[in-house]
């Protein structure tokens, strides 16, 4: 019997050898570091989920956007280092009257379907963004535009109910991306998307990648890189691995986790950037004793931050500013308000107001730095003398559950992809949206009447006045408790060269190459 | 032979029917809407209502079940909540990817399994025995997505000699093969172990049998006494092992799938399932069901060819 045995055995060293053999030749030189100057411009990006779409007026989310930054492009962009708005696809702009925006346009640019590029084509867009049947996800953006006419070939007229203030800041966001309208009308964007981005899109395979070349003919000179892959990995260790053989260049959101391994990796850089998402542990408003101030304040006291942001190696900045400081509308003395960790008057507050062994359920969607954020909290309180328990819940229910209002704490995050502080505050803490995205049910008519004139006014540093005083007031109100602000975070193959994080967290393959 | 066959996709119609109620309700019935996920948490109350209307969730459950039903029945498995995209192209994508996975890690695992079970009862309690019992207990123990990483640790990124992940060379070319190996190692253990178990055991009770001792008496040779005269008949629970496992394969490549990058069905129905994806789960559960279902009735066939006992005439 024992050669039956041996046969087994040899026969699997034998097939595994035989691979290694006609492996080193494909995997070895993705590995060298990438010294040699005729390396192909192609890039592969891992991404741990897939889009849903790939149209900017039919999707919502960050791995769908991450693929349309690439393909359309927007009439303003936000600078990324002075977080200053800029024309893109727009030349200038002027407001004859607050709610009055005159567009003006560049001109000779055409869409990847050949259609050009005009005042109709934006028109278009933001009518069909705006379209009710169309159900837009993110049609809110555009809510305060009341119509938008075309005054010639390449200047185009907004006008918006009241005077509204951010939006150029709605404009720059990716959603607000302008689409080739014949390709719109001709079909599913979701699935043939056609922008006038530096790249074309070339296929999708649903569930696995979605591959893009090179628009030759780019209005700002063609892009290097002849071809990107955008490939799904749902495993982030899987993803670090295959950054690590060269299967793939470049992976981004870096959990805090994976961060010492990946700094290990020789072939590998890392770039971090101060971002604009900011994370917090929110009380529910509706509840005892969760809308008493004292009781808020005691548990801000009762919660180290600094101890917390420790453990994310670096991916986090503490402060207890609700507006973060890459967001409009901050300002440093914010940084100085609230009610950073104390104990002693943690335990006073608890003593005079009777919350000694006060029950509280903490609940977290079941994300992994959610359930971090909750483990240390927990811990945290149950010190200064709560009774504290967790729930978790999967992001669905999760989503539903607190929309609804059943839960007592719970800590979320906010991209704050606009980078705009009335884009975070109105939506999240503003009386209009309880019942939706003010999932704290927030309601202070102070607070409101100063968003409400951070929107409706055009000048921008009335705006950003008017945003740091309700910032202060909402964190002197407790209501949020700054986690931390995000750090954004990329890993790629030292052969990558020009890639630049936007404090969004999002980023532009225009300007890279592969050396 | 016929006539099992027919009764048993008579059978089939009324399975799917029925798992296609429950799925459908309790969908319906858990938390989690599919327009809060589609709106995300920036939407307000106007955009979930109207993403609701676009996808006609404002009827009766009841209604919206025989409104799916009348397309499943005339093979219109209905439309992603996420992307629009046909239910039955979304599958047709996928599908494939996780055949061949599932086939592989039925490859892996009767290769491996079959053999040593059968060793293990011709030496029973020799040291290859122990040795193969206890290593069986342990493949049914490890947990797949940490033998998973493990693997790749070790034979992609330490040794280089396997890509990570990805499945979508097709697998008679080499690329494909290597793409295979470790996911199919991965899935393959743990049926492998029970496959061995249920080889050694069934084995053991056939070489006890009188007919074995008979052969032997006879003068047989003992490799043609084992081979020929007991392998057959221990083969039959061996068998039926072996169309479970692949039912559970074909279904549960999931964690696999996860850990490989593979773009397969358990994926594509997980992802539908935290998403709220009604139709996708819908199509994706109907597929599996269906599945398990053929694949039990190709072994109650297989039976009738090695064992002549067994008739369904």
């Amino acid at each position: 019997m024992k050669k039956y045995r041996l046969l087994g055995i040899s026969l699997f060293v034998l097939i595994l050898v035989a691979l290694a053999g006609c492996s080193s030749e494909s995997s070895g030189n993705s590995n060298s570091g990438g010294n040699d100057s005729n390396a192909p411009q192609e890039l592969t990006y891992a991404t741990t989920s897939d889009a849903v779409g790939l149209s900017p007026i039919d999707t919502n989310d960050s791995v769908s956007s991450a693929v349309i930054e690439q393909i359309y492009e927007t009439l303003f962009i936000r600078d990324p280092n002075t977080m200053e708005i800029k024309p893109h696809l727009a030349e200038s702009y002027e407001n004859p009257d607050d709610r009055t925006w005159v567009i003006k346009l560049k001109e000779d640019i055409t869409f990847h379907d050949g259609t050009p590029f005009n005042a109709e084509a934006v028109k278009y867009t933001f009518e069909q963004f705006m379209d009710e049947e169309r159900a837009a996800p993110r049609a809110s953006l555009l809510e305060p535009v009341e119509s938008i006419e075309v005054k010639d070939e390449y200047t185009v007229v907004i006008k918006t109910k009241e005077p509204y203030g951010p939006l150029l800041a709605a404009l720059s966001h990716t959603n607000a991306s302008i689409v080739s309208p014949k390709a719109d009308k001709a079909g599913d964007l979701n699935q043939n998307p056609v922008g006038t981005g530096p790249f074309v899109f070339e296929e999708w395979v649903q569930g696995d990648h979605v591959s893009l070349k090179k628009n030759e003919d780019y209005w700002k000179g063609a892009p290097e890189l002849e071809s990107v892959t955008m490939k799904v990995v749902p495993e982030y260790s899987t993803a670090v691995s295959m950054l690590q053989t060269g299967e793939v260049q470049f992976i981004d959101a870096i959990p805090s986790a994976q961060l010492p391994r990946i700094k290990s990796m020789k072939n590998v850089e890392v770039q971090k950037k101060e971002g604009t998402p900011v994370y917090y542990l929110g009380f529910n408003m509706n509840k005892e004793p969760f809308n008493d101030i004292n009781f808020r304040k005691a548990v801000s006291y009762a919660i180290d931050r600094e101890a917390y942001v420790k453990q994310l190696n670096g991916l986090g900045v503490k402060n207890n500013s609700i507006i973060g400081p890459k967001v409009f509308g901050y300002d440093e003395a914010a940084s100085e308000e609230g009610y950073s960790y104390d104990p002693e008057k943690a335990k006073q507050l608890i003593e005079e107001h009777g919350f000694e062994g006060q029950e509280i359920t903490l609940l977290a969607a079941n994300r992994e730095s959610y359930m971090k954020m909750a483990e240390i909290v927990q811990a945290q309180l149950t010190e200064a003398g709560f009774k504290v328990s967790i729930e978790t819940m999967e992001w669905g229910t999760f989503l539903d559950t607190t929309a609804e209002g059943n839960f007592e704490m719970t800590f979320l995050g906010w991209s704050n992809s606009t980078a705009d502080g009335s884009e975070l505050l109105y939506p999240n803490l503003h009386s209009d949206n309880i019942g939706s995205s003010n999932r704290m049910a927030y309601d202070n008519p102070e607070f409101d009447k100063l968003v409400d004139a951070s929107r409706v006014t055009v000048d921008q540093e009335v705006r950003k006045q008017k945003l740091h005083e309700a910032n202060i007031m909402a964190i002197n109100d407790a209501v949020w408790i700054p986690m931390h602000h995000g750090i954004v975070t990329a890993a790629y193959d030292k052969s990558v060269k020009g890639l630049e994080l936007d404090p969004t967290g999002q980023w532009s393959l225009y300007n890279v190459s592969r050396e | 032979m016929v006539g099992l066959i027919v009764n048993r996709l008579l059978q089939l119609v009324l399975l799917l029917f029925g798992i296609s109620f429950l799925v459908f309700m309790s969908m319906h019935l858990a938390p989690g809407d599919p327009a809060t996920i589609i709106g995300g948490p920036t939407a307000t109350e106007s955009d979930l209502a109207a993403i609701r209307a676009e996808l006609g969730l404002n009827d009766p459950v009841l209604i919206q079940y025989f409104d799916y039903i009348r397309g499943v029945v005339q093979g219109d498995l209905g439309y992603s909540f996420q992307n629009n995209q046909s239910v039955s192209e979304a599958i047709a994508i996928r599908f494939p990817q996780t055949l061949n996975l599932a086939i592989a890690s039925m490859v892996v695992a009767i290769l491996i399994g079959v053999p040593a079970g059968i060793i293990s009862a011709i030496k029973q309690n020799s040291w290859f025995d122990v040795s193969s019992t206890t290593i069986a207990l342990a493949g049914i123990s490890i947990p797949n997505f940490w033998l998973g990483a493990m693997l790749i640790l070790i034979f992609s990124v330490q040794l280089q000699w396997l890509p990570v992940g990805g499945l979508n060379a097709p697998f008679w070319t080499m690329e494909g093969m290597k793409q295979l190996i470790l996911p199919a190692i991965t899935l393959g253990t743990a049926s492998a172990a029970m496959i061995a178990r249920m080889s050694r055991s069934a084995m053991l009770e056939v070489i006890r049998a009188d007919y074995i001792r008979t052969a032997k008496a006879k003068g047989v040779k003992r490799n043609a006494v084992v081979w020929i005269h007991a392998l057959r008949n221990a083969m039959i629970p061996v068998i039926t092992v072996i169309g479970l496992n692949f039912g559970f394969l074909l279904g549960g490549t999931i964690i696999t799938e996860q850990v490989f990058a593979i773009n397969g069905v358990g994926r594509l129905m997980i992802d539908a399932i935290a998403a709220r994806d009604f139709p996708v789960v819908q199509g994706t559960v109907l597929l599996v069901a269906t599945l398990f279902v053929v694949v039990n009735l190709l072994v109650d066939i297989i039976y009738a060819f090695i064992d002549p006992r067994i008739s369904y005439d």
